[in-house]
């Protein structure tokens, strides 16, 4: 068994929901999101995180602005949509489980 | 120091030496392969060039060239594409294959409709030559109507999805996005055209000249389509509802088309009478309301979404007259046979002169309506209180080579099958006498209250030697339709029948005449007295 093959699979179960996570406390830029992704550890690479954010903004449960940035190019302000607040409750609930179980599993 | 080059991404001017440019072309070939085919793919790919130039400017500023160094570590930053992880669902990435084109009518390239803009963007080519060629064949007629049908079956490309199937491979080079003062982003779509500006506005030109010719021929038709419908709706109304012929009875002849509706409740089952109108409105009222309904589309030049309020009432309308073709035929087969019964009355005597007086006469007898078949010279009075019908007796001369005067009524009609219409024909009812030298004969038929009208006719026969006086009373031209026929017989058959030319029914009134071969003559004799 391949020990990073295992960790990348895991990380890619949570992802989505870390950014929805993250969002939740705050609207801001895709950079913003990246960073504080970066910090947890949850991604290498930053080529990740666009397809997420594009696929979970067709979804409905992103939306986006641009915004003017001081220097350089335009920058896409996302938050979440009232669709992105029900579906990470239940997300959240879903997380709480999986914990719970894991839990309950490796305490036997 | 190797050569710079100036690039753009995402709208922000660079300077990148040689090497690193090419690094960074390989890269960004690479996230485009990675992504091209994936839902929301370009969008995705535009996210990414905004972060390579955020970084760009991050290590930079604006001045300076951008090495090597910086484009590998910006790519370390993003990654490369083999280091992504997969999310995407397989099953609902559309793929846009290369070269899978297909033909639209181009909105963001038109001059008219976008019929040219979308062949050359289809065919990848200038739209210009094929505006030339359609300016040109238009001299001809043919580019006329080939414009016209790509111009009704192309679809438009207003969506982005159907512009990248339109463009094809070139999507991309012709799309072009614009930040607004607000922050959003308009896109535009370059024309594919190579030779400029100049020749659009002539077609520009010529297009509002053929487009307002275009307009006031589908006005004219349009306006033609609702008149006639209009006008057909309310003649039926007005004749049929409100029982006002106007214009639909012509010279003299009344034919009283408002009541065919009554009528109709004396030829078929009184039960599908009234599904028989009903249809029959249906089946005309139906492609009038869609005439007027297209002529207003062509009048206003609007859109509507109507296909399914079309189709119900093309399925309403095949409905109706499959029905209504149904009923008729199941009521014509009352009209499959013909039968005949005739009496004979013999005159006890041979008198020189004869006199035929009308009894009965239709116009006396209590009725509601007339009414005229047009072709048959036949008018029918009918009397809604005893449910009954008055319909004209028909008198026929004849010379017999016997000396002896006979009367021959001959009484036909229609039914399912022979027999059926012989008994039909029995039930005529028809008052005659005959009194010396008199013969009463009654200007019209009947049949017993109720019954319906199959087709009834009803002869009176009357053969005479040559040469016998006939003397006919003012109504009597009634028993005549509008001629004289005068018919000779030779051992019981017919072998000559001529029209009487000279004389016609309404000369008849009070006087006495003598018949022969070749028609009536006024009769000389003086001393013969009317009755």
């Amino acid at each position: 068994m391949d020990l990073e093959n295992t960790k990348a699979q895991m990380r890619k179960g949570i992802l989505e929901y870390c950014i929805l996570s993250v969002l939740s406390r705050s609207s801001c830029y895709a950079s913003d999101i990246i960073k504080e992704l970066k910090e947890a550890e949850v991604i290498v690479v930053e080529g990740t995180l666009y397809p997420l954010l594009t696929r979970q903004k067709n979804a409905g449960l992103l939306s986006y602005r641009w915004e003017e940035s001081q220097q350089g190019p335009p920058r896409k302000y996302y938050e979440l949509t009232d669709a992105g607040r029900t579906y990470l409750t239940d997300l959240d609930k879903s997380w709480k489980e999986l914990v719970d179980s894991v839990n309950l599993i490796r305490t036997r | 120091m190797d050569k710079t080059i100036n690039i753009n991404i995402a709208g922000t001017l660079f300077q990148i030496d040689d090497e690193a440019y090419r690094i960074l072309r390989d890269y960004l070939q690479a996230i485009n392969n990675r992504f091209k085919n994936v839902q929301g793919g370009h969008e995705t790919i535009d996210d990414i060039e905004y972060r390579i130039a955020e970084i760009f400017q991050s290590q930079k500023g604006l001045a300076g060239a951008i090495s090597k160094e910086n484009v590998e570590a910006m790519i370390t930053i993003i990654g490369k594409p083999g280091d992504f992880d997969h999310y995407e669902q397989e099953t609902s990435a559309p793929t846009y294959a290369t070269q899978r084109k297909r033909m639209y009518r181009n909105p963001d390239d038109s001059i008219i409709s976008g019929v040219c803009g979308g062949i050359g963007a289809y065919l990848n080519s200038d739209p210009v030559l094929f505006r030339i060629l359609f300016v040109i064949s238009a001299f001809f007629g043919i580019g006329f109507f080939v414009y016209i049908a790509l111009w009704i079956a192309l679809p438009a490309a207003n969506s982005d999805p159907k512009r990248r199937d339109m463009y094809g491979d070139a999507y991309n080079s012709v799309r072009s996005q614009t930040l607004q003062a607000d922050g959003t982003y308009t896109t535009s779509y370059q024309t594919t055209s190579k030779l400029g500006n100049a020749f659009n506005e002539i077609f520009r030109a010529i297009g509002k000249v053929f487009y307002v010719i275009f307009r006031i021929f589908l006005i004219i038709i349009g306006i033609s389509f609702v008149l006639i419908g209009f006008l057909t709706i309310l003649s039926f109304v007005m004749v049929f509802l409100f029982k006002f012929p106007g214009v639909f009875s012509h010279d003299g002849i009344n034919v009283h088309l408002s009541y065919y509706t009554d009528f109709l409740s004396y030829i078929v089952n009184p039960s599908s009478a009234p599904w028989i109108i009903a249809l029959t409105l249906i089946a005309i009222f139906l492609p009038m309301l869609a005439l007027i309904y297209w002529g207003v589309k062509m009048i206003f030049w609007f859109k509507a979404r109507d296909g399914i309020f079309s189709l119900t009432g093309l399925v309403l309308w095949v409905l109706s007259l499959s029905a209504l073709a149904i009923i008729l035929f199941n009521e014509g087969i009352s009209f499959a046979e013909t039968g005949r019964t005739s009496s004979q009355n013999i005159l006890t005597s041979t008198p020189d002169t004869i006199f035929i007086i009308t009894d009965h006469k239709a116009s006396d007898q209590k009725y509601d309506k007339e009414f005229s078949l047009p072709d048959e010279d036949y008018s029918l009075y009918m009397s809604d209180s005893t449910r009954q019908l008055f319909m004209p007796a028909r008198l026929c001369l004849n010379i017999a080579e016997q000396s002896q005067v006979k009367l021959e009524i001959q009484k036909s009609s229609c039914g399912r099958t022979r027999s059926d219409a012989v008994k039909k024909a029995e039930l005529i009812i028809y008052n005659s006498r005959i009194s010396n030298d008199t013969i009463f004969l009654d200007d019209f038929f009947t049949l017993p209250a109720g019954s319906k009208w199959r087709a009834d006719f009803l002869t009176v026969n009357l053969f005479v030697p040559a040469n016998t006086v006939l003397y006919f009373d003012r109504q009597s031209r009634n028993l005549f339709h509008n001629e004289i026929n005068i018919g000779k017989f030779k051992d019981n058959e017919e072998v000559s029948s001529k029209y009487d030319e000279d004389t016609q029914p309404w000369d008849l009134a009070d006087k006495f005449w003598v018949i022969s071969e070749n028609g009536l003559k006024e009769s000389e004799k003086t001393s013969l007295k009317p009755k």
